[in-house]
């Protein structure tokens, strides 16, 4: 056995000069969050400049403003037009941010209602359980073998092509990733404790859904809905590239490169490709905000041993 | 067995597999004032006889009463009136609470399932109770420890008076001083209330301080007969 | 084993003066305060106190497992090995993996079935072990048998996963992995936590069996029951801080510090009485002694914080000890 050794620990003023960072071990960094702060920066900032554009062009130039100008049809990209004209002599990039406002609405309240949807039938096979957990989730995998596409088109067609059939379309094929990750987060928190404690302490059944369940659940929820969004989006391009989608007085980004298809062979290549250009951006932004969420909320933050 | 006050158990088989239960023919009394103590190693079925008994887990047969009522249903069938008799703790306090819920919330809510009056000073009493500060109160389940955890189930379960008490190994998270600090609030409720404690426990020198009587469940699933203090070589 | 005695000879971890601070939104979180130990081959520290305050991190200092936020003071000085001495807080984390974890320093992890990958059996962990620490052998198979077997468990228990495996089979399993690579130093972190009273007092006794064989333990728990069985000296915390140290039966006999002795009181063994109060959140800690608010031989004097004082090889942070 060693001897004791006696120890004079430093005085506190030495100790104030000697804190330094702690070496990062892979496992701290394992733990931290994976996305680099630049995602995040750039996300935010190309979303602010579109959400601005989105939003404030349309008050500056007004609704209907779409000025036709026959003279200047069919000019490609220079300084007065950055993103040419069309076959109406209407400003590209204008009808761009016409067109994503369109497509981001849309995309928007279809991804809500898909996700609200997929909320219900999850939080209902989770919490009810047995046959009922069955039967929901047969739907969801019978559902999900379909290609969603197809099932949208068809839907579209059974209720003709209009703003709310393409908001119904898109909500009844995209509700199974919000249904399964409600009913498997669910599933995992009535296996805790607290939810025993809820039941002994006279909860009932609604009770604890709606306190206990349902709010742990929402930031997932939250979640799901926004990186449905470019989902949504592209689902009602698609539509209205094959002119399933929105009516033409709705001019959305899929209706502007459905248009263009014409023009495209008579060389009028900005007409198509800059709606599927501002389009990328926009989805990459809503996605990379999305995923930078998504790394929050799910962490490892602290390693095993931590306090 | 029936009687005014007490937690009593009778031939109860129970398990997560009809073939292999986990507790089987196991009879239990915990009348009103007692504290029973039920040891065993782990895995030997303790948790799932204190879940029988606190209505969370049916069992495969066998009979249950409460101060005298027969138990009929169990979990979200059994009537609010009776599962209010019993108050709960668990071994992990991290878990036993909502981890969006402030203390306070958490401990307030049995009191506001059951719409009681004025719950704010109710909460404050039971903190008191169990020696949680106000600040305290208002923080989340991750910026408190482990026995300040709970403290708050504590808190909790003793909300709305219960005349039984099952605490399910809550003192193996925690260490010697807080494990003393809430015995002391149980027994000092004990003696206010006259309820009954069942108290689970691998650690047979708590048991031995902690309870009146002390029963075994061997591996088997069944109860020892021997009871009380003095009992002999276990296997 | 441990190998060579030349070895042994000037083994040793020497922390002085080791802090740890975490900054999280809006405090600062004042984890570990000036802590000072010394650990050498053939004996077996036990560091002591509630949880929250701060033992978890210390150990978590040593092995260079701090999360980001992290920021450290002090030294902890690990020698012997032929090697120079190194600093584990300033050494960089490929040293740190490649000479230190599972070699010099092995860890018994809490809750040690969630420390294994639930999709491979035991066997093939501890085999992945003894590739990673000894890559020369020809048959790994042979030695990871041996490594368990003196863990004492079955090869046949090997082969379960570690759902299959029961407490104390899981809890010898995490020990076999941590001799894998022949450390002289294992730092077993609540390894009691949620064991029966004989899986306890076998684990113990494998502790102690493993300090007789030349191994240096640094035992951290909250069971001063266990303590009492395998430690050669009590170091015991509040707060972050050390309030007194000395060997067992001194600490556990005739304790110096009132926290101390209120926690030996607080046992079912013992008086049953709880210490008073609540220990003090480490995000804002008083500027005197942070046991004043529970204590009941405060002096004026306590409103300084006291240093660790020296009586006769028994140290307590105190102005008025028992």
């Amino acid at each position: 056995m060693a001897d004791l050794k006696v120890h004079r620990p430093e005085p506190p003023a030495a100790q104030a000069l000697g804190w330094r960072p702690a070496a990062r071990s892979r496992v701290a960094a394992a733990g931290a969050p994976r996305s680099p702060r630049w995602r995040l920066v750039s996300s935010a900032a190309v979303l602010s400049v579109l959400t601005l554009a989105v939003l404030v062009v349309p008050l500056v130039v007004g609704l209907n403003q779409q000025v036709v100008d026959l003279s200047a049809a069919y000019r490609p990209p220079r300084p007065a037009h950055p993103f040419g004209t069309d076959e109406l002599g209407r400003d590209v990039l204008l009808r761009c941010v016409y067109g994503l406002r369109v497509s981001l609405a849309v995309g928007l309240v279809a991804a809500l209602v898909s996700t609200l949807l997929g909320t219900a039938v999850g939080a209902v096979a989770g919490a009810v359980g047995g046959w009922t957990d069955r039967l929901l989730m047969r739907v969801v995998d019978a559902v999900a073998s379909v290609p969603h596409l197809l099932l949208g088109i068809v839907i579209v067609a059974v209720l003709r092509p209009s703003l709310s059939a393409v908001v119904v379309s898109i909500a009844l094929t995209h509700w199974l990733s919000s249904a399964r990750i409600v009913r498997s987060e669910i599933l995992s928190l009535r296996a805790r404790p607290f939810v025993d404690a809820a039941i002994v302490g006279g909860s009932s059944r609604l009770r604890i859904m709606a306190r206990h369940l349902l709010p742990n659940v929402a930031p997932h929820v939250l979640l799901a809905a926004t990186l449905m969004v470019p989902h949504a989006v592209w689902h009602e391009t698609a539509l209205s590239f094959l002119g399933l989608g929105l009516p033409p007085h709705l001019a959305s980004i899929g209706n502007m490169i459905n248009d263009a298809q014409r023009s495209l062979l008579t060389g009028g290549w900005w007409m198509s490709l800059a709606p599927g250009v501002v389009l990328i951006v926009a989805t990459l932004a809503v996605s990379g905000l999305g995923g930078v969420w998504r790394d929050r909320l799910n962490p490892r933050r602290r390693s095993e041993l931590s306090w | 067995m029936l009687s005014a006050t007490g937690l009593y158990a009778h031939g109860v088989v129970a398990g997560y597999d009809h073939r292999r239960p986990v507790i089987d023919a196991v009879d239990l009394a915990v009348a009103g004032g007692e504290t029973v103590g039920l040891a065993g190693p782990s895995g030997s079925g303790k948790s799932t006889l204190a879940r029988v008994l606190a209505l969370l887990h049916r069992p495969y047969s066998g009979t249950l009463s409460i101060d005298g009522h027969l138990v009929t249903g169990y979990r979200h069938h059994a009537a609010r009136a009776l599962r209010t008799r019993i108050g709960v703790l668990f071994q992990q306090p991290r878990l036993s609470v909502d981890p969006r819920m402030t203390l306070r919330r958490a401990i307030a809510e049995p009191l506001r399932a059951a719409r009681a009056p004025d719950v704010a000073a109710r909460v404050r009493e039971l903190a008191e109770l169990v020696a949680l500060t106000p600040d305290l109160l208002d923080r989340r389940p991750h910026e408190v420890s482990d026995g300040q955890l709970q403290r708050a189930c504590l808190a909790r379960a003793l909300a709305l008076s219960p005349g039984h008490l099952i605490c399910d190994e809550m003192t193996t998270m925690l260490d010697a001083s807080t494990t003393a600090a809430l015995v002391a609030v149980i027994v000092d409720y004990q003696q206010r209330v006259g309820a009954g404690v069942l108290a689970i426990s691998h650690d047979t020198v708590l048991l031995d301080r902690w309870a009146d009587r002390v029963l075994h469940l061997a591996p088997t699933g069944r109860l020892d007969p021997a009871t009380g203090r003095d009992r002999g070589e276990r296997p | 084993m441990v190998s060579a005695d030349t070895e042994l000879a000037v083994a040793e971890l020497a922390v002085t003066g080791l802090s740890v601070r975490f900054t999280i939104p809006g405090a600062r979180v004042a984890a570990v305060s000036d802590v000072s130990f010394t650990v050498c081959p053939g004996e077996c520290l036990a560091l002591v106190g509630e949880s929250g305050c701060g033992k978890s991190v210390l150990a978590a200092a040593l092995l260079g497992f701090l999360p980001a936020n992290a920021e450290v003071a002090g030294h902890a000085i690990l020698s012997g090995g032929g090697t120079p001495p190194l600093d584990l807080l300033t050494a960089p984390d490929r040293v740190l993996a490649r000479t230190v974890r599972g070699r010099r320093i092995g860890l018994v992890p809490q809750s040690p079935a969630a420390h294994l990958t639930p999709v491979r059996t035991a066997r093939a962990q501890l085999e992945e072990t003894v590739r990673a620490h000894h890559p020369a052998l020809r048959r790994p198979r042979e030695h990871a048998e041996a490594v368990a077997a003196r863990a004492g468990l079955n090869p046949s228990d090997l082969d379960r996963y570690p759902h299959e495996l029961s407490g104390g089979m899981a809890q010898r399993v995490a020990t076999a992995l941590a001799l894998v690579g022949d450390p002289w130093l294992l730092i077993a972190d609540e390894p009691t936590t949620g064991l029966d009273r004989a899986l306890v007092d076998a684990l113990v006794g494998e502790l102690r069996r493993l300090v007789d064989d030349g191994h240096a333990v640094l035992l951290i728990t909250h069971d001063l029951a266990a303590v009492g069985r395998v430690a050669d000296r009590i170091a015991v915390m509040y707060a972050g801080r050390l309030a007194e140290t000395g060997p067992t039966p001194a600490v556990l006999d005739t304790p110096l510090h009132p926290y101390t002795r209120g926690l030996l009181d607080s046992l079912p063994d013992r008086a049953f009485t709880p210490v008073p109060g609540l220990p003090p959140l480490l995000t804002d800690l008083p500027a005197g002694c942070a046991f004043t608010p529970r204590c009941a031989r405060m002096v004026p004097a306590c409103g300084q914080r006291p240093t660790l004082a020296d009586h006769s090889g028994h140290l307590v942070a105190c102005h008025r000890p028992c």
